[in-house]
């Protein structure tokens, strides 16, 4: 017998404390101005989750009250990343994740659209020309 | 070779202009800038040329080494491969002994006035012998890297302040790269280790602005240190309401209250833990109930027990206290008597 | 060394060596000090009580004064006791005392705190007004009076914003609030801060000598 026995452990279920923190509030409050600014003004916004403190339970509790909306998207770039409108509609919570799979990111955006979901004029383009040669070659043929 | 810009090299490997947008997203993230200034990377990063890094490692003990490549967004490979050339690294290189050195040269060599240095742990100034590599002292070999860099990275509370090595009595008379560096900008990225997402955030910074961020009285960029622990520990309710743990297991412990009482140094310690946090965006130790050491801090080490209220003084002893009570007494005793005889004398005196 | 180690380790302990010094300089030297020779015969013989009774009486306003200085007499009572709430029942506070005597007691919540000591410096500048303002009290102020109420004051100030986190990194403010209790406790034994520690034996010798002279304290 290994002398660690001796002491003793309890384990606790970490994924629902007992307590919550008030943390959430002022970001619901900033999400509802954003809001605000974006029926009156068109102005767009991006709350960056990384940037805010946030205890544990208090990211659940917020997505928790987001909700979940009409709109989930996929997108396969450079890893996954999830874009999923809440109940809120204009409100969007967006996922990215690395090749690995790992979280890159999250973030809450207040738009009309999520610009990731807009075709890239970049893209757009290259697709162009992929399809240019596409019909040349079978033209050709 | 002309060298290809990171916008080219991307765009070859296929990736589409989505995918670039996303990876500048979550750099903004990491650079600790609001989300708009994706777009803004994004051009600069088109434009970017890969800079030369060559890692020097002195007084260390590797940690930071093992916390970079921890680094979860973007990933070490992404960060090597696409963003900078790491051309000499101690630990990360196969190359070892003289291969090792002749690579730092050859790279020194090809971006001379150009290169970014990285050093972590500390220069022992007491004895060249205390830290060689290839026979060359920590001290020769950092002048004499820093000499053609374009700016040099110190990495680790040891490299920017001294660190461990540094702690009293100091033994080896450990100094920071600033103290041996002067004419060279030098910017610190403190912490014990410091957090891996700091490391690359400040390294992405420079690769798509080609500018040193803004720095701090300590020489800390102030994207990452410009707050403290405290102004962004989702504790701080608690705080202000006067709700303390009392001791590790308590029922305020258990209900995540604040951890000032228990030696928790985050008001006075400016790092990014309370938002970045630890292992991949998991945790910090605040949130895993253990109070802030004040890692990134300046002779952190030598600033009493870590479990010592910031409100307790910290002092020697109570000798001090009992000699000036004596001495007090003895002087205020001395003066009465004093008085007395004058007294006694002056009416002695009179007719 | 930073301004903050410097406060809390060599500035506190030299404070302290200097409030102690100074303390036991002064309390020794008056207890001990010559007294008048009496050349009268005393009219009574119970002078300790008449003393213990002025440290009484001398508590409160006297009936004929009464309108005169209640002001000043209230006030009075209520600096000095929100100054000791704020003092000895911040949780701060109270752990800073336990490092020094080991032992520690319940404190008050932070909120009673705040309002407690806003009511300790509002009364502090009534009377400083009070002070500046009235023509008799101004003449007998002089220098001490004036920086002893600065001394006061000051971790007051620095206590609000350090809490507050306003006006500068909380490290500093720390270190400031903690400079200037210092500053307090080098000043205290030397100024007329000392009342403190002479006002109960003083008010014990006054009612004494006067009870040997038949008068009322
Ligand atoms: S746990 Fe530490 S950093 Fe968080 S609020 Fe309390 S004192 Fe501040
Ligand atoms: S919480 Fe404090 S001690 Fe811990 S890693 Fe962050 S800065 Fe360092």
């Amino acid at each position: 017998m290994s002398k660690l026995d001796g002491i003793k452990v309890r384990v606790e279920d970490p994924t629902t404390p007992h307590w919550v923190t008030e943390n959430t509030r002022p970001l619901l409050h900033e999400i509802h101005h954003a809001l605000q600014r974006l029926l009156e003004a068109g102005e767009v916004k991006t709350i960056d989750l990384a940037s805010l403190p946030m205890g544990p339970a208090d990211e659940a509790r917020l997505l928790e009250i987001l909700g979940v909306g009409e709109v989930e998207a996929c997108i396969d770039a450079m890893g996954k990343s999830v874009i999923r409108e809440t109940r809120f509609p204009g409100v969007w919570f967006i996922e990215h994740f690395n090749t690995d799979d790992q979280p890159m990111g999250r973030l809450i955006d207040i738009t009309f659209i999520p610009t990731l979901l807009l075709s890239q004029t970049e893209d757009m383009r290259q697709g162009l020309a992929q399809l240019s040669l596409y019909l040349q070659t079978d033209d050709a043929a | 070779m002309p060298s290809k810009t990171l916008g080219e090299s991307l765009f070859e490997r296929g990736v589409s202009r989505r995918g670039f947008l996303k990876y500048c997203t979550a750099l903004a993230s990491i650079m600790a800038l609001p989300p708009t200034a994706a777009s803004a990377i994004a051009a600069a990063l088109e434009k970017a040329k890969k800079p030369s890094v060559i890692w020097l490692e002195f007084q260390a003990c590797t940690g930071c080494t093992e916390s970079l490549t921890r680094s979860h967004a973007p990933t070490l490979e992404d960060l090597i491969f696409d963003s900078i050339s790491l051309d000499s690294h101690d630990t990360l290189q196969a190359a070892a002994g003289h291969g090792a050195e002749q690579a730092r040269e050859q790279a020194m060599k090809d971006n001379w006035g150009n290169y970014l240095l990285l050093v972590d742990g500390s220069v022992p100034l007491g004895n060249p012998g205390f830290s060689t590599i290839g026979g060359v002292s920590n001290l020769e070999m950092l002048q004499e890297t820093a000499k053609g860099a374009a700016a040099v990275i110190a990495i680790g509370t040891c490299a920017a302040y001294g660190g461990l090595p540094k702690a009293s009595p100091n033994p080896t008379g450990a100094v920071a790269v600033s103290d041996v560096i002067k004419d060279k900008p030098v910017i610190n990225i403190p912490g014990c280790p410091p957090v891996p997402v700091v490391i690359t955030g400040v390294l992405a910074h420079y690769l798509t602005f080609g500018t040193i961020p803004e720095l701090d009285l300590h020489g800390r960029p102030l994207a990452f240190y410009g707050q403290s622990i405290h102004d962004r520990c989702y504790r701080r309710p608690f705080y202000e309401k006067g709700r303390f743990a009392e001791s590790f297991d308590d029922e305020g412990a258990k209900e995540g209250w604040c951890l000032y009482k228990l030696g928790c140094k985050g008001p006075i310690t400016y790092n990014a833990c309370a938002t970045v946090k630890w292992n991949d965006g998991v945790s910090f130790p605040i949130e895993s109930g253990h109070p802030c050491l004040g890692c990134s801090e300046p002779d952190f080490w030598d600033k009493g027990s870590f479990y010592q209220a910031l409100a307790q003084g910290q002092w020697g002893s109570a000798a001090g206290l009992g000699t000036a009570a004596a001495v007090g007494i003895a002087a205020g005793a001395g003066a009465a008597l004093l008085a007395r005889r004058k007294q006694h004398q002056a009416r002695e005196e009179q007719p | 060394m930073s301004l903050l180690d410097f406060a809390r380790g060599p500035g506190l302990h030299w404070a302290f060596i200097i409030f102690v010094f100074g303390i036991c300089w002064r309390f020794v030297g008056t207890l001990l000090i010559a007294r008048r020779i009496k050349l009268s015969t005393p009219r009574r013989t119970d002078n300790w009580l008449m003393g213990l009774k002025a440290i009484e009486t001398r508590s409160w306003p006297v009936e004929e004064f009464h309108r005169v200085i209640r002001f000043q007499h209230y006030s009075g009572y209520i600096w000095h006791i929100s100054f000791f709430i704020v003092l000895f029942f911040f949780q701060p506070h109270i752990l800073f005392f336990k490092s020094i005597l080991g032992i520690s007691w319940p404190g008050l919540p932070n909120d009673v705190i705040l309002v407690v000591g806003a009511i300790a410096v509002a009364t502090l500048v009534a009377l400083l007004g009070r002070r500046l303002s009235h023509p008799v009290l101004r003449k007998i102020s002089n220098v001490d009076d004036y920086i002893s109420w600065l001394v006061t004051t000051l971790p007051l100030i620095t206590g609000f914003m350090a809490f507050a986190h306003v006006g500068g990194r909380y490290e500093t403010l720390l270190a400031l609030h903690i400079l200037s209790v210092e500053l307090l406790m080098v000043w205290f034994p030397f100024g007329k801060l000392i009342h403190a520690v002479l006002v109960v034996p003083s008010r014990f010798q006054i009612g004494a000598s006067f009870g040997r002279r038949g008068v009322r304290a």
